[in-house]
């Protein structure tokens, strides 16, 4: 279609171009401005018109897409570059630049080089054979020298090949090719001048190009040749070429277009166009002998570049595996290897600059890898020490008598690699397939830190030790040691398997937890080390119903005191230990002590921010990105989450459990006090409901349970707690499940018992045991026992008759009217303190008018009725009380 | 009829005032008790008004009739021209159409109350022969008819003509909650035909319900006032906190103003010694502005309520504690 259009075109001598045709005109318009300007030196031009230049670029965006990029930009991209590091690297001319020019070229040699980037596969095809393209430049150029109306496309193209001329030529006949020229653009009707200025820019300007010479030498006898044919034919032929010339752009349109496909087919293969790899694809030239000091100069040039901008790191990698190879093939020795190695490992950790990103599947494969070959150099090689502390220049990595030293720290390398495998796992979706593999590799990150710990118990320092220890207690802490568990229930010949027989012949988690954390107990200096150690110890005591010894080893720390000091991960660790010490209590039936270590967590309704397990959508506005970006560091990788569900619900019924009898008991008691905030919050969300279905999920459970406990009724209260439902969602998280179900129910069977005595026993006068028993299917000694507690402590006004077993209700309790007089003699009290501060006021002096004593004595009183209710425990355990939370608080 | 024996004309003088007895229509106080027993029920107040006419230094309660009970969003409805129109109609049929007063109902005795003092003073600025007649039913339910009348004192009248209700203002008054009401001895007087006829009644009616005379169970009563009583105490101790956090606010300026004034004064003498003329004199109250005091007379009203609370109170416990022991006298006799 292009072809009609021109000859209708050609008749009216009007220039109506297609888009194409249009857009490209304008770029190479530009393109040739912006040689002018180089040849001039003029950079601020230059800058000016690169940028106008880009802007085009964008415009014809969508001509790119369909016809690709053509070369005559890619050619000028690279040209421009070249020519701007020529001008940079020229001290001495960079010196006589003015000011405005010197920034102009700083400026423009950033700008290329980051656009350049995205143009990587075309220049450095470009470059890497220029005969190529300027071959299918050719035929261009046959047409455009030709042709009368040669378009600017063609001035550049033919332009932009001429400069490929070899240096030599062009220097000793300068005047000669541009005779030539000459002659050929004479016989033409274009813009001559322009043309031959730009030649003789380019003649110039290739001054600075001297890889292309030797490919562009061959073909331009060629192109000169051709043109000098079609000279002489010129005028004759001028329609038809116009013809054939669009066909030919078009053919080579098409060519560029395949070859760009070709190269991002086989994008992998070419590596980035750095100098640094191009120029040195052999490590070494021919012949050097390759020793010791060789290489190591080697891997210190290669280390220099580490960390500079524009350095390819993967190529670094690869250069450094290039290295370790060279020196295993001349036998260079363990020490050579050791020290490549730990540069190997610490450029792949360099690979990401951004802290948050995760490794890579196959760098992280290579990094466990590397770590592993490093280990094994370095158990068979008992002669090399390893340590941060030797320095750079003590290093002896030479083969000889003496051992190797080598400077490095394997225990970094390792923990960061550990840091890593937990970047990993957070930054993979938890329900996927993938983030089992990920899992996968778990087994070899505690294999890599068991042999860690292997080699460091016989080498490292205590301190290393410590580091190590800890490492293996946080692999350990959070599983559940199922052999143990198997073992200790007398299971031991059910193991199916080989694999299983061997497993279990392992150590117990709950001996090697013991020794790794005395160990640090005995030696750690740091505090954090043996923080974090208790609190993994608890965890793992917890974990596994040790519930003695864990709530000691909580209590004996003194934790509770000042962990609100300690730094947000270990707070966090904290938290969770504390969740896992209240529900192990849970699970030995010690409902107090499982309310009072939840009460923290769960009064908060935060508890997935304060356990690491995701974050609150409510305080976005609240904390910024950055903020937002190192809480996202700190969440705990999804397998080792404690179920929030499981938390809430044994939180729940211990709630239940504590707060129906103590509610009974104090029905009418005005100065009543909640034991459990979060539970009357359920019981009233579910008072709200103006329809109660039956209970779906766990929460309206609970309440519906509390309901019919408030009745004294056990058995409805016991459906709703245990039933599938809960079973399958709570209870069979439990690994004693069985246990745990009787224990609740036995705690149900109690306190109904208690809460329908307290209800109910102003309707009885007597009430014989035997019947409370059978009501309640407990054993007559067990309610006995029960109402005695309850006498004892107050609570049940009442009497044993021992010969008939039965309680003897007493009615001691005030009533509504007492209570009334109670309330109203306690208000007037402050009523009269509060006049007394305005008496006191208009005297001045404090004192005198009423008995200071005796109402030192009524509030006294006062303070010992509120303070009584808190137990002891509970006091001595105020756990949480601004941990993690207030440190947080503060921060935003 | 105890409670009209015990009729305590408390503190002020009556001759200030011109009334001193009230004489009421037993045809008054029918109506009154039959418009609550109609309209009234729990905790809400039945009002009406009061027609007669003042002869000498007595007033003359003849006749009254009810406000009508209409809701708030009745707009339609004009009180004042509902009164204008009844008194107008009563004055055709020849009844005495002289407004003389309100009558309230109450409930267990709470009638001090801003409203009251509101509608009692604007009543006794206009006409001042005015009074409230306050009818406690529950109490005239238990068998003894509990009516009083009431009049505000001429001090609190001049104090709510000044609406000044400062703690300075009311010291200066020298008003306590025990002067704020004046009650009026109450004479209900019938024509001698009702009198015949009650005493024939009298004859006619059996003793019935004698053994009610020593029920205690009185438990009901106590409790609500109790109740009522320490509602009251809550917010006296409010309006105390308040008035303490602003004697706090007062003095901490007054001494503000004082180390103010003597920096300003130390600066003057300094300037003097140097020869340069003083600062000039600024308003001093504008620079500290005295923080607003709280008014006091809710403060009074509720003592005066509490006040009122107790005396029930104390009424109804004595009367059962006669009982007690009446009845413990009677057992020890017996046994």
């Amino acid at each position: 279609s292009n072809g009609t259009k021109m000859r209708n075109i050609e008749d009216t001598k009007r220039v109506v171009r297609s888009a194409k045709d249009k857009r490209f005109e304008e770029l190479t318009n530009i393109i040739k401005t912006i040689r002018n300007a180089m040849k001039i030196r003029d950079m601020s031009k230059c800058l000016e018109e690169f940028e106008q230049l880009y802007r085009a670029f964008l415009k014809s965006k969508t001509i790119v897409d369909k016809e690709g990029v053509p070369q005559f930009y890619i050619r000028l991209l690279a040209d421009l570059e070249d020519y701007l590091n020529q001008l940079w690297e020229d001290k001495e001319g960079k010196k006589k630049m003015n000011k405005n020019n010197a920034k102009a070229l700083s400026t423009l040699r950033q700008k290329i080089r980051k656009y350049n980037k995205d143009f990587e596969t075309e220049i450095v095809s470009y470059k890497e054979n220029p005969e190529q393209s300027a071959e299918e430049e050719e035929k261009d150029d046959i047409g455009s020298a030709s042709s009368s109306k040669s378009d600017d496309d063609e001035d550049v193209t033919a332009k932009s090949l001429m400069k490929k001329k070899p240096q030599e030529e062009e220097k000793k006949a300068p005047e000669a090719s541009k005779f030539l020229k000459g002659a050929a653009d004479e016989e033409s009707e274009s813009e001559e001048d322009e043309e031959s200025e730009d030649w003789g820019s380019d003649s110039v300007d290739s001054g600075g190009e001297s890889e292309d010479n030797e490919g562009a030498a061959a073909s331009l006898a060629v192109v000169f040749l051709k043109k000098y044919v079609y000279g002489d034919k010129q005028p004759e032929r001028k329609k038809d070429d116009r013809r054939k010339r669009h066909k030919k752009m078009e053919q080579v349109d098409e060519e560029a277009d395949e070859e760009g496909e070709g190269e991002e087919g086989g994008w992998e293969k070419v590596k980035g166009g750095v100098p640094l790899v191009k120029e040195k694809p052999k490590m070494f030239a021919k012949g050097t002998e390759i020793n010791n000091a060789v290489v190591i100069k080697k891997l210190n040039e290669i280390l220099q570049a580490r960390g500079k901008k524009g350095t390819d790191r993967s190529a670094q990698i690869e250069l450094f595996h290039a290295l370790a190879g060279i020196s295993n093939e001349n036998n260079l020795g363990e020490g050579i290897l050791v020290k490549i190695k730990f540069n190997i490992i610490a450029s792949l950790y360099d690979y990401n600059t951004n802290l948050a990103a995760f490794m890579k599947a196959e760098m992280w494969k290579k990094c466990l890898e590397c770590i592993d070959e490093l280990l094994d150099i370095l158990f068979e090689n008992s002669n090399i020490f390893i340590g941060e502390n030797i320095a750079e220049d003590s290093e002896n990595l030479a083969i000889s008598d003496q051992p190797f030293r080598v400077r490095g720290c394997i225990l970094t390398l390792v923990e960061r690699m550990d840091e890593e495998f937990t970047k990993i796992m957070q930054n993979t979706d938890p329900h996927s397939q993938e983030y089992v593999d990920n899992l996968k590799d778990e087994g070899r990150v505690c294999g890599i830190i068991d042999r860690l710990l292997q080699y460091l118990e016989s080498k490292g320092s205590t301190e290393e030790v410590c580091r190590v220890y800890l490492r293996r207690i946080m692999h350990t802490y959070y599983k559940f040691d199922y052999k143990a568990h198997r073992r200790s229930l007398g299971l031991q010949g059910e193991t199916k398997s080989e694999q299983d027989q061997e497993e279990s012949e392992g150590e117990d988690s709950a001996i090697i937890m013991d020794r790794l954390c005395k160990f640090i107990y005995a030696k750690d200096r740091t505090d954090r080390i043996r923080t974090c150690a208790i609190l993994c110890h608890i965890y793992h005591h917890a974990l596994h119903s040790r519930w003695y010894q864990a709530r000691d080893l909580m209590l004996m720390s003194h934790l509770q005191d000042n962990i609100q000091h300690a730094d947000p991960p270990v707070q966090i660790l904290y938290n969770r230990t504390m969740v896992q010490l209240g529900i192990c209590a849970f699970r030995q039936g010690m409902i107090k002590d499982a309310h009072n270590a939840l009460l923290d967590i769960q009064s908060s309704g935060r508890a997935k921010e304060l356990l690491g397990q995701g974050l609150l959508m409510r305080n976005m506005q609240e904390r910024n990105a950055e903020q937002e970006k190192i809480e996202k560091r700190r969440q705990v990788p999804f397998h080792m989450h404690i179920n929030l569900e499981l938390l809430e619900c044994v939180y729940l019924v211990s709630a239940m459990l504590l707060e129906i009898p103590y509610m009974a008991a104090h029905e009418f008691d005005a100065r009543r006090r909640m034991i459990s905030k979060q539970f009357h919050h359920q019981l009233r969300v579910g008072e709200r409901q103006p329809l109660l279905g039956p209970p779906e999920s766990m929460r309206e459970h609970v309440v519906a349970a509390s309901k019919a406990m408030k009745m004294g009724d056990w058995r409805t209260c016991h459906s709703f707690i245990i039933n599938e439902k809960m079973n399958s969602k709570v209870w069979d998280l439990f690994p004693e499940t069985q246990r745990v179900r009787e224990m609740l129910v036995r705690k149900i069977q109690e306190e109904s018992l208690r809460t329908y005595l307290f209800t109910y026993s102003s309707v009885y006068d007597s009430i014989s045991m035997a019947t409370l028993s059978e009501m309640f299917e407990l054993e007559l000694p067990t309610v006995h026992s029960i109402i005695s507690k309850m006498i004892i402590n107050e609570e049940l006004m009442a009497s044993l008759d021992q010969p008939t077993q039965t309680v003897v209700m007493h009615r001691t309790e005030p009533t509504s009217l007492q209570n009334m007089t109670l309330q109203l003699a306690e208000k007037l009290g402050g009523l009269v303190e509060n006049n007394e501060r305005v008496f006191d006021l208009k005297q001045g002096v404090y004192g005198g008018y009423f008995n200071r004593d005796q109402r030192g004595g009524y509030q006294q009183k006062q303070g010992y009725q509120r303070g009584d209710q808190k137990g002891g425990y509970q006091q001595r355990q105020n756990y949480q009380r601004g941990g993690y939370r207030n440190q947080n608080q503060s921060s935003y | 009829m105890g409670s009209l024996k015990e009729s305590a004309v408390s503190g002020s003088n009556p001759l200030d005032s011109p009334v001193k007895q009230i004489q009421i229509d037993g045809l008054v106080v029918l109506k009154i008790i039959k418009h609550y027993q109609e309209e009234g029920q729990g905790s809400e107040v039945v009002q009406g008004v009061l027609l007669g006419l003042v002869v000498e230094d007595r007033l003359e309660i003849t006749n009254c009739f009810p406000f009508p009970q209409h809701t708030e969003d009745d707009v339609d409805f004009d009180e004042v021209q509902y009164q204008m129109e009844m008194m107008r109609s009563l004055r055709h049929v020849n009844i005495d159409h002289l407004h003389v007063g309100w009558y309230q109902s109450t409930y267990y005795g709470s009638f001090v109350s801003r409203a009251l003092l509101d509608s009692q003073f604007s009543y006794q600025h206009a006409i001042e022969e005015s009074v409230v007649l306050i009818y406690d039913p529950i109490k005239t339910a238990q068998g003894s008819l509990c009516l009083k009348a009431y009049r505000l004192t001429p001090k609190l009248m001049e104090i709510c003509k000044e609406k000044d209700f400062s703690p300075e203002a009311l010291k200066k008054a020298c008003i306590g909650y025990e002067h704020m009401l004046e009650e009026v001895p109450i004479v209900i007087k019938n024509s001698h035909l009702i009198n015949v006829l009650l005493l024939d009644l009298q004859e006619k009616s059996t003793v019935a319900d004698k053994h009610e005379l020593l029920n205690l169970s009185s438990s009901n009563h106590l409790e609500k006032s109790l109740q009522l009583l320490m509602d009251r105490v809550d917010g006296m101790s409010q309006e105390i906190v308040k008035y303490n956090t602003y004697c706090r606010n007062l003095t901490k300026q007054q001494q503000q103003k004082q180390q103010y004034l003597q920096r300003r004064q130390q600066e003057n003498t300094q300037r003097q010694s140097r020869g340069e003329p003083p600062l000039p004199e600024e308003d001093i109250n504008k620079m500290f502005k005295p923080p607003q005091a709280p008014p006091r007379m809710d403060t009074l009203l509720i003592a005066g309520q509490v006040n009122n609370y107790c005396q029930n109170i104390k009424a109804f416990t004595s009367q059962n504690l006669g009982k007690l022991f009446m009845a413990e006298a009677l057992q020890g006799h017996s046994s």
